[in-house]
C-alpha cells in the first residue's frame, strides 16, 4: 500500500520517544550525580598527593567511591556524616578545611560506637549538606552550633562532674541558683506555673532560648516569667544548659558509661554506700573504721584505689567488707577522699549540716529563689500584684508567721494573688503547692532557713 | 532489528504474524495477540475521536500500570513497621540507586491516577456514556473509583511522617460518624482506635495485595465490558451493532454458530464498512503514543519535584491543622460543618446516586456526544454537584489554616514561634 497508515506515527513516535528517553537520562544523571562523590574524589586525590611509596599510591587509586556508614542499632541510628567527612580519625588532617578536617578529643568515645550525631546533631542518614547538616524543613535536630556541644555532654553525663563542660555545670549552676525550678518541672521537681523543662532542648533553637531568657513575653505571647539578667557567658551558659535537657533515652551501654569519677560522684556514693556507719567525718559518724578527715595526708592514692578493690590486700586484718566498685567507683571515691580537706566538700555533706544550712539547699533545691529573689530578698516582678507588683520577700515572714502556718501556706500554696487593680488581668506568677514535692523534712528544715533570713538584731527595737 | 527479528523463526513464534503489511495481517496481529485481542480487528473512526474521549481511560490504566510497576520496585526496600518504615523513606532518598524518584512516580502517579479517574468519569457522564447497554460497566466504574481512593488512601499511611499519621486519623475519623457502624470500621481499619503498628500492618496488606488485586480484576472486566457492550459509546450506535443474534439464523452447516451463542452487543459485520478502520495501526499506535505521554509527564513530575516527607510520626504532636488527603478534604470541610451530614450522609448519598445513576436515567437520546441538549437536566445537576465539591476541595486544602479557621493562602501566616 502506498499510503500506509503507520507512516504518519513516525513523526509523534519520534518526538515522545526522544523525550521520554532524555527524561531518563535525567533521571539517571541526577540519581548517579551526588555531591558526596565529589568529596571523596578530593580526599582520594589528597591520599595519592600524600602518598609516598607506590603502594600507598596504588591503595589511595583504588579507593573506591562508596557510601560510609556507621550503623547504631542500640541508638537507632544510621551516620553517614563519615562520607564526606572521610578523614575525622586520621590526625595528619588536623587544620584541614571541612569537609576532610581531623576531630580531635573523640578517644573516649570512639566513632564506631558513638556516631556523629548523637553529639552533633543534624540528619544522620542524610547524604546531601543541607540535609545532612539538617537545615532543611521537616527535620527537626539541625546540628548543634558548635558553641554549644558541651550541651550534647549533658545527655548522658551528670553537668557538675564533668571537667570538660565548664560552660555545662555552669549552666546547671544559675538553674539552680535563679530558682527555675520554682516554676519550671525538670526530672520532676519543681513547679507548675511554667512548662516542664525535660525535652525543651529537643524542641527550642539557640535563638529562640537565648530571646526566652532576655525577654520571655517577646516570644511567647502572654509568658508571667521575668525577664532574667544574665551576663553574656551567663546567658550563653544557661542556653546550653536548656539545650541538654533532650530527654533522650540512651540505652544500656551508653547510660552505663556515664559516670565520670569526680570527687562530686565520690561524695554521692560516700553516702549511698553508707560509709558513715564506720567512718566519721567531722566528728559525725561511727567509730568501728578510722576517721577520714585527714585520711588524704596519711594515704597515697594509688593505697585508696587497692584499698577499695580489697581492703585485706593494703590492710591485712581489716574487717572492712569488699563492696565490689567498679573501677569508676572506686576512682570517684578516692577523688572524693582526696578533696575531703577541702572544706566545701566536706560541708556540703547534709547528715553534717545545721537544719538552717540543710534548708538552704531545700530553697536552692526547689527554686524559690526564682520568684522570692536569691536568698529571699526579694525583688522579682508580678505585674499587678498589690504587693508592690512585686513577688514578696522572705527575709520578715519570722515576725509575720509561726512556723505552722508557713507550712501550711508552703504546702497548700496561694493560687490567687490580690491584685492593685482588679480590672486589669490577674498577676501572672502564684505560688504554687507544694506539698506533693517538698518532703516534710525539708520543709522543716526550710522554715528554719526562712526564720534565719532575719537580719540579726532587728528584733531588738521590741 | 526489530524488524529483522519479527521475520525469524523464533520472531514468529513469538508474534505469530510479523509487521502487518495487508489488511488481512492487520486483523490477525490483533486476533491472534493476547495482549491486543481483547480489541476489536476494526474499531469505529468515532472511538479514535480524541477531542470524544480525551483519553481519559486509557491515562488512569497507564497510571495504574506504573504504580504497579513503581509499587513492586519499592516492595524491596519497605518494611511495614513503625520504628523502620520512616528511615527507610530515607534511605530511599539517599543511598538506594534511583529510589527518590521510583517514590516520586510512584507518588506523583497516585494523585495523577485518583484526578483521571474522577475526570473520566465526568467525561462518561458528560457524554451519556452509561445508558444502555453500559449501565454495568458505569457501576463497575464507580466500583474501579472507589478503589482507586482506597488504594490512595492506604497508600497515604506508609512513609510513616506526620504528614501519613495525620491524614489517616482524620480520614478513619471521618468514617468513624458514620452511624452505627462507624466506629466499628474505623477499630477494623486500624486495628484498634489509634493509629499505630496494627494501622500500618493493614494498610500495607489492603495496598500491596487486596486492593490492586480486587482493582485489577475490576479493570479487565471494565474493557471486556468496553468490547462487549459495543465499543465506546457514539451516536447512533444502534445502526452498526446488534444486540445478539437469534439462534439458528446462521446457515444450518453447523449446530450453532459462535456468534450466536455470543451475548452482548457486537458490530453487525459488514455493516457501515466506511466508519471503521482497522485498530493495527489506528488504535495500537495511538494508544502506544499515549503511553509514552504519561510515562514522559510522570518521569517529568517526579525528577523535578519530591514527594513530601515530613517529620516522623508523632502521635503527641498533631500538626495544626491536620488534614486528609486532598481528595477527601471535600468531605473534611464538610464535616467541619456537620459531622452527620459531611461524614455520613452526603457521601453515602452521593455514591448511591453515582451507582443508581444509569437504572434511574433511561432515556436514550444524547448519547455519544458532549453535553447533548436533550440531557441539558442530567448534566446541570451533576455540574452543580461536581461545582459544590471542587469549590469544598479548594476551601479545604487552600483557604483553611489553624483550628480549620478561615486563612487566605496568598497571607503567609504569622511567624510561629516553635523553636526550628
Amino acid at each position: 500500500m502506498s499510503d500506509n497508515p503507520v507512516r504518519k506515527f513516525y513523526g509523534w513516535f519520534t518526538a515522545l520517544g526522544l523525550v521520554v528517553g532524555v527524561l531518563v537520562v535525567v533521571a539517571y544523571y541526577r540519581d548517579e550525580y551526588r555531591p558526596w562523590k565529589d568529596y571523596q574524589r578530593q580526599y582520594i586525590r589528597e591520599e595519592i598527593r600524600r602518598a609516598t611509596t607506590p603502594d600507598q599510591r596504588l591503595i589511595a587509586q583504588n579507593t573506591p567511591l562508596q557510601i560510609q556508614q556507621i550503623i547504631l542499632p542500640e541508638l537507632n541510628r544510621v551516620d553517614r556524616c563519615t562520607t564526606c567527612h572521610l578523614a575525622v580519625e586520621d590526625p595528619s588532617y588536623g587544620g584541614y578545611p571541612q569537609p576532610l578536617a581531623y576531630h580531635p578529643f573523640h578517644d573516649q568515645h570512639p566513632f564506631d560506637k558513638f556516631g556523629c550525631t548523637i553529639c552533633h546533631r543534624g540528619q544522620g542518614r542524610a547524604t546531601t549538606a543541607d540535609e545532612a547538616h539538617g537545615n532543611v524543613a521537616h527535620w527537626d535536630e539541625p546540628m548543634l552550633p558548635l558553641k554549644y556541644i558541651q550541651a550534647s555532654c549533658g545527655q548522658c553525663h551528670d553537668a557538675s562532674d564533668n571537667p570538660a563542660a565548664p560552660e555545662l555545670a555552669r549552666g546547671q549552676e544559675l538553674f539552680e541558683t535563679t530558682g527555675c525550678r520554682g516554676c519550671h518541672k525538670l526530672d520532676g521537681v519543681g513547679g507548675n506555673i511554667g512548662p516542664e523543662l525535660d525535652k525543651v532542648g529537643a524542641r527550642r533553637s539557640p535563638d529562640w532560648l537565648r530571646a526566652h531568657f532576655l525577654e520571655p513575653a517577646a516570644v511567647t505571647p502572654g509568658s508571667g516569667m521575668p525577664p532574667q539578667k544574665f551576663s553574656e557567658p551567663d546567658i550563653e551558659a544557661i542556653v546550653l544548659f536548656m539545650l541538654s535537657q533532650t530527654g533522650a533515652d540512651l540505652p544500656s551501654f551508653y547510660a552505663s558509661m556515664k559516670v565520670i569519677p569526680s570527687a562530686e560522684e565520690g561524695r554521692r556514693l560516700f553516702q549511698v554506700k553508707g560509709c558513715l556507719g564506720c567512718h566519721s567525718v567531722g566528728g559525725h559518724g561511727g567509730k568501728v573504721g578510722p576517721a577520714l578527715d585527714d585520711v588524704s595526708l596519711r594515704r597515697a592514692p594509688e593505697w585508696m584505689m587497692q584499698h577499695f578493690r580489697d581492703p585485706q590486700s593494703v590492710s591485712p586484718g581489716s574487717v572492712m567488707p569488699r563492696f565490689g566498685f567498679t573501677e569508676s567507683e572506686a576512682r570517684a571515691l578516692t577523688e572524693f577522699l582526696l578533696h575531703l580537706r577541702d572544706q566545701t566538700v566536706a560541708l556540703s555533706m547534709p547528715s553534717l549540716l545545721s537544719p538552717a544550712d540543710r534548708g538552704r539547699g531545700v530553697f536552692r533545691k526547689y527554686g524559690c529563689a526564682g520568684c522570692h529573689g536569691p536568698e529571699g530578698k526579694g525583688g522579682v516582678p508580678n505585674p499587678n500584684a498589690k504587693t508592690a507588683q512585686q513577688i514578696p520577700a522572705l527575709t520578715f515572714v519570722a515576725d509575720s508567721y509561726t512556723k505552722a502556718e508557713i507550712k501550711k501556706l508552703i504546702f497548700n500554696g496561694q493560687r490567687e494573688i490580690v491584685p492593685l487593680d482588679p480590672h486589669l488581668p490577674a498577676p501572672p506568677l502564684y505560688m504554687p503547692a507544694w506539698g506533693s514535692t517538698i518532703k516534710d523534712a525539708e520543709a522543716d528544715d526550710l522554715i528554719d532557713y526562712l526564720f534565719s533570713l532575719k537580719p540579726k538584731g532587728e528584733d531588738l527595737g521590741f | 532489528m526489530w524488524l529483522w527479528f519479527a521475520k525469524t523463526r523464533v520472531g514468529r513464534s513469538i508474534f505469530r504474524v510479523g509487521l502487518p503489511q495487508s489488511n488481512l495481517e492487520r486483523s490477525q496481529a490483533m486476533v491472534s495477540s493476547f495482549l491486543l485481542h481483547v480489541q476489536p480487528a476494526k474499531v469505529n473512526k468515532h472511538s479514535l475521536r480524541a477531542s470524544y474521549t480525551l483519553g481519559l481511560g486509557l491515562i488512569s490504566l497507564y497510571l495504574f500500570l506504573i504504580l504497579i510497576g513503581t509499587g513492586i520496585l519499592l516492595m524491596f526496600y519497605y518494611v511495614p513497621s513503625t520504628s523502620q518504615a520512616y528511615d527507610r523513606m530515607k534511605d530511599l532518598q539517599f543511598v538506594v540507586s534511583a529510589g527518590l524518584v521510583v517514590r516520586n512516580m510512584h507518588r506523583w502517579a497516585a494523585h495523577l491516577m485518583v484526578l483521571f479517574v474522577m475526570l473520566h468519569l465526568c467525561r462518561v457522564f458528560f457524554t451519556g456514556a452509561y445508558k444502555r447497554p453500559r449501565e454495568f460497566n458505569w457501576v463497575l466504574g464507580v466500583g474501579l473509583f472507589l478503589a482507586t481512593l482506597g488504594l490512595s488512601f492506604t497508600g497515604y499511611l506508609l512513609p510513616w511522617d506526620q504528614l501519613a499519621f495525620w491524614a489517616i486519623t482524620v480520614g478513619t475519623n471521618i468514617a468513624a460518624y458514620a452511624p452505627i457502624v462507624g466506629p466499628k470500621l474505623k477499630f477494623l481499619m486500624l486495628g484498634g482506635n489509634v493509629v499505630g503498628q496494627e494501622a500500618l500492618i493493614r494498610f500495607y496488606a489492603l495496598h500491596v495485595i487486596v486492593l490492586p488485586a480486587i482493582a485489577g480484576l475490576m479493570v479487565m472486566i471494565h474493557l471486556w465490558r468496553v468490547r462487549k457492550d459495543g465499543g465506546l459509546s457514539r451516536p447512533d450506535e444502534s445502526g452498526d451493532t446488534v444486540e445478539s443474534i437469534p439462534l439458528g439464523q446462521l446457515p444450518t452447516n453447523k449446530s450453532y454458530g459462535l456468534m450466536e451463542l455470543a451475548r452482548g452487543t457486537t458490530p453487525q459485520v459488514g455493516k457501515n464498512p466506511e466508519d471503521e478502520v482497522f485498530s493495527w495501526p489506528h488504535l495500537i499506535f495511538r494508544e502506544l503514543l499515549l503511553f509514552l505521554l504519561v510515562i514522559a509527564a510522570v518521569l517529568f513530575l517526579a525528577i523535578f519535584w519530591n514527594a513530601p516527607l515530613e517529620q516522623l510520626a508523632n502521635p503527641i504532636h498533631p500538626p495544626n491543622p491536620a488534614k486528609a488527603p486532598w481528595y477527601f478534604l471535600g468531605l473534611q470541610e464538610l464535616v467541619s460543618y456537620s459531622a452527620f451530614w459531611g461524614g455520613v450522609v452526603v457521601p453515602g448519598l452521593l455514591v448511591s446516586a453515582l451507582v443508581l445513576l444509569p437504572y434511574l436515567d433511561r432515556k436514550r437520546a444524547g448519547v455519544g456526544r458532549w453535553f447533548a441538549r436533550e440531557r441539558r437536566l442530567a448534566n446541570t445537576i451533576f455540574s452543580i454537584c461536581l461545582a459544590v465539591a471542587i469549590a469544598l476541595t479548594i476551601i479545604g486544602t487552600l483557604f483553611r489554616g489553624p483550628n480549620w479557621s478561615w486563612v487566605v493562602p496568598w497571607h503567609t501566616p504569622p511567624a510561629i514561634t516553635e523553636g526550628h
